[in-house]
């Protein structure tokens, strides 16, 4: 049973020049002064990717920043569109994709909860039943009354984890967040996350924690510049790719000898 | 085509817990909270009032009901434009993480501010029997006009809040041109006012159909003509489609815009 399919998924963004945004002044502006906005650069930040993940299965991302991981997880979470290509997700999908996923700052955390549970796809009842299992999880009980505002990093990240785990989904993405957390919720992560496989949920999870990487991962895919380097077998991917990692830093002069040898 | 409408039906717990948080957040902190809402109005049509009916004795009966009939119905409508003219650039931070139908947040804006209008049509009401106002069965008709402004409404707020991703200064130019607007309905006067040679103003302005059919069911005790109600039945309709085509395909340029 696949979860997750994606089939030569190219997508493309705009380069955006110092003005990101026109006004209508502007435009009108430029029109008389006879200028066409420079046609915008494009650069493809995802080309021909395709992949599939079994139901069940535990997808890691790996690469260096900059190499389209985040771009991806949002085409499949359905915040960005493709350009080309397609992707067929079975199952309910969450994402949580960067810190405070879909908090607003003014309102307090029990707010956020109900707000964030019913953009995951939870009824307002099915909310309320789980809350306080889910401030339970997070640790946040003391504050969970207090603006958004006023949380940590930590906060934010242990409460949308909490919401997006007590949420029925089949399919969760995540987004390099799980690092912000203390050792203790960490474990408390890594053990949900092995419960999660258990009931047979998929996971496609976005880190530079390579050791946990190898250790929770069924399967992991190397994005390069993104394209496709490698996939497949945790240990294999990551040796790759931590060798290609150094080769790339002695080539620079980081760590090489050749720099030196010129004096 | 219907497809907006499904996903914004399948979203409506969310919708109505926006609008809650909303309407919350609009008078958390405020000192007069929710009278605020009522107070507002009041306190316009008291000004003009005095300006129009008083200072410039204006010969329109009833003065200050005829100005109630037309200004509750319009701070809906403005409110509901200049608040979902920034209700994408401002939902930017939920719309780049999570997914949802971007078609909620301005939705979300057009309740909320029709939930205000909702509370103001008790003190509509009681103004008309201070006034003396004879009613009859045309009053009958208020849902359906009020129904034809919400598709209006909407229409328009959705290709508003679409293009002000792109073009961010329409906000801005938007609060003038309400301005001009609102003194370009019959809100302040009576349509039957306004020179013949200057009639055309009137027949250019979308606003106008809705603004005459809620002073003719409610001050005037007729039933709109059959040309005011094919005009706001045409007009709602096409803007609303036209509203939703220009939002629907603009969409998916908002995640990368915002």
């Amino acid at each position: 049973m696949i979860a997750v399919e994606v089939e030569s998924l190219s997508k493309r963004f705009r380069r955006q020049t110092v003005r990101p945004y026109t006004t209508i002044k502007s435009a009108i502006v430029d029109i008389f002064r006879r200028r066409r906005s420079a046609e915008a650069e494009s650069f493809e930040v995802l080309s021909g990717i395709t992949f599939s993940v079994k139901q069940g299965q535990t997808l890691s991302i790996i690469g260096r920043n900059g190499s389209g991981k985040s771009t991806l997880l949002k085409v499949l979470a359905g915040i960005y569109r493709v350009d080309h290509g397609r992707v067929r997700v079975h199952g309910r999908i969450g994402a949580l994709l960067e810190l405070g996923t879909g908090f607003h700052p003014e309102f307090s955390g029990r707010e956020n909860v109900l707000i964030n549970g019913v953009i995951l796809g939870l009824s307002k009842k099915e909310v309320r039943q789980r809350f306080d299992q889910i401030v339970q999880f997070a640790g946040l009980e003391a504050s969970i009354d207090e603006p958004v505002k006023t949380y940590s990093s930590g906060m934010y990240m242990r409460l949308g984890f909490a919401v997006a785990v007590h949420a029925d989904l089949d399919i969760l993405l995540i987004d390099e967040i799980l690092a912000v957390g203390d050792a203790a919720f960490q474990l408390k992560c890594f053990d949900k996350i092995a419960e999660f496989r258990q009931h047979g949920k998929t996971i496609i999870l976005i880190s530079h924690d390579l050791a946990s990487v190898e250790q929770l991962s069924d399967e992991v895919l190397w994005l390069d510049r993104g394209v496709i380097r490698e996939q497949g077998k945790p240990q294999r991917v990551i040796n790759q790719y931590r060798c290609d990692m150094l080769g790339q830093e002695e080539r620079t002069g980081l760590y090489g000898p050749h720099e030196s040898d010129r004096f | 085509m219907l497809a907006p409408f499904r996903e914004l039906f399948a979203y409506r717990a969310l919708i109505q817990i926006l609008v809650a948080r909303d309407l919350k957040a609009r008078y958390r902190g405020s000192v007069l909270g929710l009278l605020w809402t009522l107070l507002n109005p009041l306190l316009h049509m008291g000004i003009y009032a005095l300006l129009f009916s008083v200072y410039m004795r204006s010969a329109t009966e009833r003065y200050a009901v005829f100005l109630l009939c037309g200004l509750l119905p319009w701070i809906w409508f403005s409110a509901s434009l200049m608040m979902g003219a920034t209700s994408i650039v401002e939902g930017g931070s939920l719309l780049k993480k999570v997914f949802f139908p971007a078609h909620v947040l301005p939705t979300v804006t057009v309740t909320a501010n029709f939930v205000n209008f909702l509370l103001g049509i008790p003190i509509l009401f009681t103004f008309l029997v201070l006034y003396g106002v004879q009613m009859g069965l045309p009053v009958l008709l208020l849902p359906f006009i009020i129904v034809c402004q919400f598709a209006f409404t909407l229409g328009l707020t959705f290709m508003i809040a679409a293009v002000s991703v792109h073009y961010r200064d329409i906000p801005h130019i938007l609060g003038h041109l309400l301005t001009f607007w609102f003194f370009l309905s019959p809100i302040v006067y009576p349509a039957t006012q306004v020179p013949e040679s200057y009639r055309f103003i009137l027949f250019l302005n979308p606003f106008v159909p809705f603004v005459v059919a809620y002073q003719d069911i409610l001050l005037y005790n007729v039933y709109p003509s059959p040309g005011v109600c094919g005009e706001m039945i045409g007009i709602s309709l096409g803007v609303l489609l036209c509203g939703l085509c220009v939002f629907t395909h603009l969409r998916w340029s908002f995640a990368e815009e915002i």
